[in-house]
């Protein structure tokens, strides 16, 4: 058992380390223009207050080449430029050497845009983004549970009838519509001037902790709600179905021959075996809900990961696109493995090894 | 579930199918159709104007806050979707079959290579890599490809000198690396330089959606591969490629007539959500994504939402419908 969960660990972190190192060094090396973005947000500031040598403008770009740590080749070997037939040998002196010892020591690197570490920076928008998109997963689970045995306890048909069928049908529309557009929706019907004008659009981009709880409450009313509609039907929907095939069994029939009604035969029976094969798909939301929080904290603007993530990829601030991705997997392949963990200790007649 | 279940309320389908072939005659037809304004030119007068019949520039559906007219965006829109999620959909599921039709057909042991193969793969990595040496080894290591291949059939140690090539590994290394970071923040990142060209979002798309059928692929591969007809096809001496193309993909592929459909909505909504943040995509590109993103600076703005929004929408929902009887089917 423990090494059966040494190795799922270790590939996740395996895994993760590649993505990151890949995305790291494909960043480094095809961004050749990360100083000049930099430098042309300056100029454009300098541009109207004095005039700028070529001679100056040269000096100060390697000036910044130098503290960004340009300097340095960005592998252990690169394959020099002006031979192509040649490869150099840079022992540690490298960027990527640099970051790997610094992710080690838990130093996720300097952001290109302020130079301020991106460690802090990370953990202050864990505030906004744990508690919407750990909500919205509670709230994803119960609601999914509920809707199910909703849904499975109708008539034994092959499709619901009734309203039962409007139910599935408006889940199966939901589960088309994207995660933005179902964003902007909520905000145009519920934070409308013109239409209901019931909650706050946008945050205040206070710390949660200054804020009265009512005022935050409200606020995250929206980014969970479009959260757990994105995600509800992609989960109420197989537990449904898995429920009607539960039902059709053996040991159904059986407690149903006793006596049993079809709500207790669902929620004391039925369930738990419906459950068990949706726990892995249930650990792979959670990495779609970090994906789904790039959208609504976008469209909501609470300063949370996601809404770092895309704009500093809008900025090509790559520190911290490549912090926010190493994170990102982490978390996914986490998830991943609790899941394997969790489905092996709900079911010991599964086999470890295999 | 023994006999094909009828399809529920045909005239939805034929609804959804007319919409899906309507979108695409549009959008092939886009650079001719007699729209009154072009794309991407702002009406600087008619900012932001709800639709209004009786004005003289007659903007159909309003202009967004930029000036420019929805109805060009939205036909625009339309294009966009031929040009690029419908091909994006279309080679990943080519990517996809070929990937994991051969995975899970030869799996980790099945396609054993010749010496003479390996010593030529390992030729051209060198030459690519531009390893010491460069194309003096290269050359070299060829001519001992080539001698092994000669010396195959005629010296039994060369003979039997083959190495199976770990297909299924590396596919599901493959997996696991795209599977690590969810699509949307993959794609974020990798499109995060400057705005890509068509041709390079195509491949963009084409490399985040090529796993999902490649997966179904491979798993059904797995059974068709031990079903009596392709017993039969190896008994009766056809060699192993000729049995995989021929006789074992074309079946191995039928969960593709559902994933394709899902699989374009995937994308178009992928495609539009990149065109609502402004990643990857000049900002003069026409999408019903970036005339959503409008909503933001005009939140009063219905006719952005209901023509946009609808055009999507609609568009999306006639994919799923597709899929639904693709199943049924």
């Amino acid at each position: 058992m423990r090494r059966w969960l040494l190795l799922q660990i270790g590939r996740a972190g395996l895994a993760a380390w590649a993505i990151a190192s890949l995305v790291f060094i494909l960043s480094r090396v095809l961004a050749t223009g990360a100083e000049d973005v930099i430098l042309g947000e300056n100029s454009d500031l300098q541009a109207r207050t004095l005039t700028v040598s070529p001679a100056s403008q040269l000096l100060a770009r390697q000036a910044l080449r130098q503290r960004l740590g340009f300097t340095e080749p960005v592998f252990y070997v690169t394959r020099s430029s002006r031979d192509s037939a040649s490869w150099h040998w840079h022992g540690t002196h490298n960027q990527y050497h640099h970051w790997l010892a610094g992710l080690l020591h838990g130093q996720l690197g300097w952001s290109y845009r302020d130079g301020q570490p991106i460690g802090p920076r990370l953990r202050a928008a864990l505030g906004y983004t744990l508690p919407l998109t750990g909500l919205a997963a509670v709230i994803t689970a119960l609601g999914a549970v509920a809707l199910g045995l909703v849904l499975a306890s109708g008539p034994q048909a092959e499709t619901p009838t009734g309203w039962r069928a409007g139910l599935q049908l408006l889940l199966t529309t939901l589960q088309g519509i994207p995660v933005f557009a179902l964003a902007l929706g909520l905000l145009f019907i519920f934070a409308n001037p013109n239409a209901l004008n019931l909650l706050p659009a946008y945050a205040l981009g206070d710390n949660p902790a200054n804020l009265e709880p009512g005022a935050y409450a409200l606020q995250l009313i929206m980014p969970v709600l479009t959260l757990v509609l994105a995600i509800l039907p992609e989960f109420t929907l197989p537990l449904a179905t898995a429920l009607h095939h539960e039902l059709r069994t053996g040991y159904a029939t059986t407690a149903r021959a006793k006596g049993l009604s079809t709500s207790a035969l669902l929620s004391k029976h039925a369930l738990p075996n419906a459950l068990l094969p949706l726990l892995t798909s249930f650990a792979g939301l959670l990495p779609t809900l970090l994906a789904g929080a790039v959208l609504v904290e976008t469209v909501f603007a609470l300063p949370g990961v996601g809404r770092l993530l895309a704009e500093a990829a809008a900025a090509h601030d790559y520190p911290v696109v490549v912090a926010g991705v190493l994170f990102t997997a982490i978390v996914r392949l986490l998830c991943l493995a609790l899941a394997d963990i969790l489905y092996a200790l709900a079911d010991p007649r599964i086999r470890l090894a295999s | 579930m023994s006999k094909p279940r009828r399809v529920p309320s045909s005239g939805l389908t034929i609804l959804a199918i007319s919409w899906l072939l309507i979108i695409a005659v549009i959008g092939l037809l886009a650079p001719w159709l007699p729209l009154p304004f072009a794309p991407g030119v702002p009406d600087l007068l008619h900012v932001a104007e709800p639709p209004n019949w009786q004005a003289v520039p007659r903007h159909w559906l309003g202009t967004d806050p930029m000036g420019r007219d929805v109805l060009t965006e939205v036909v625009y829109s339309a294009q966009q979707v031929v040009i690029l999620s419908l091909p994006a959909a279309l080679l990943s599921a080519l990517v996809g079959a070929l990937a994991g039709g051969s995975a899970g057909f030869w799996g980790n042991r099945g396609w054993r290579l010749p010496l003479g193969a390996w010593l030529l793969g390992l030729a051209l990595l060198w030459w690519l890599a531009a390893l010491p040496g460069g194309t003096r080894m290269a050359g070299l290591l060829c001519a001992m490809a080539l001698l092994a291949w000669w010396a195959a059939p005629r010296w039994p140690w060369v003979g039997r000198a083959n190495w199976p090539l770990p297909l299924d590994s590396l596919f599901q290394a493959a997996l696991t690396l795209l599977g690590a970071v969810p699509r949307l923040v993959l794609i974020i990142t990798l499109a995060a330089g400057p705005p890509l060209s068509t041709a390079q979002l195509l491949l963009l798309l084409v490399a985040v959606a090529w796993p999902e059928p490649a997966r179904q692929v491979r798993a059904h591969m797995l059974q068709v591969r031990e079903l009596p007809f392709v017993e039969a096809a190896w008994a009766a001496g056809l060699p192993a490629s000729r049995v995989w193309l021929r006789h074992a993909l074309p079946h191995a592929c039928r969960p593709l007539q559902t994933l394709v459909p899902l699989n374009l909505a995937g994308l178009i909504g992928l495609e539009s959500t990149l065109a609502f943040l402004g990643v990857g995509r000049p900002p003069d590109v026409s999408s019903w994504g970036r005339l959503l993103g409008m909503l933001h600076q005009e939140p009063g703005a219905w006719w952005l939402l209901a023509s946009a929004g609808s055009g999507l929408l609609l568009t999306l929902l006639a994919l799923q419908r597709l899929a639904r009887v693709a199943t049924t089917a």
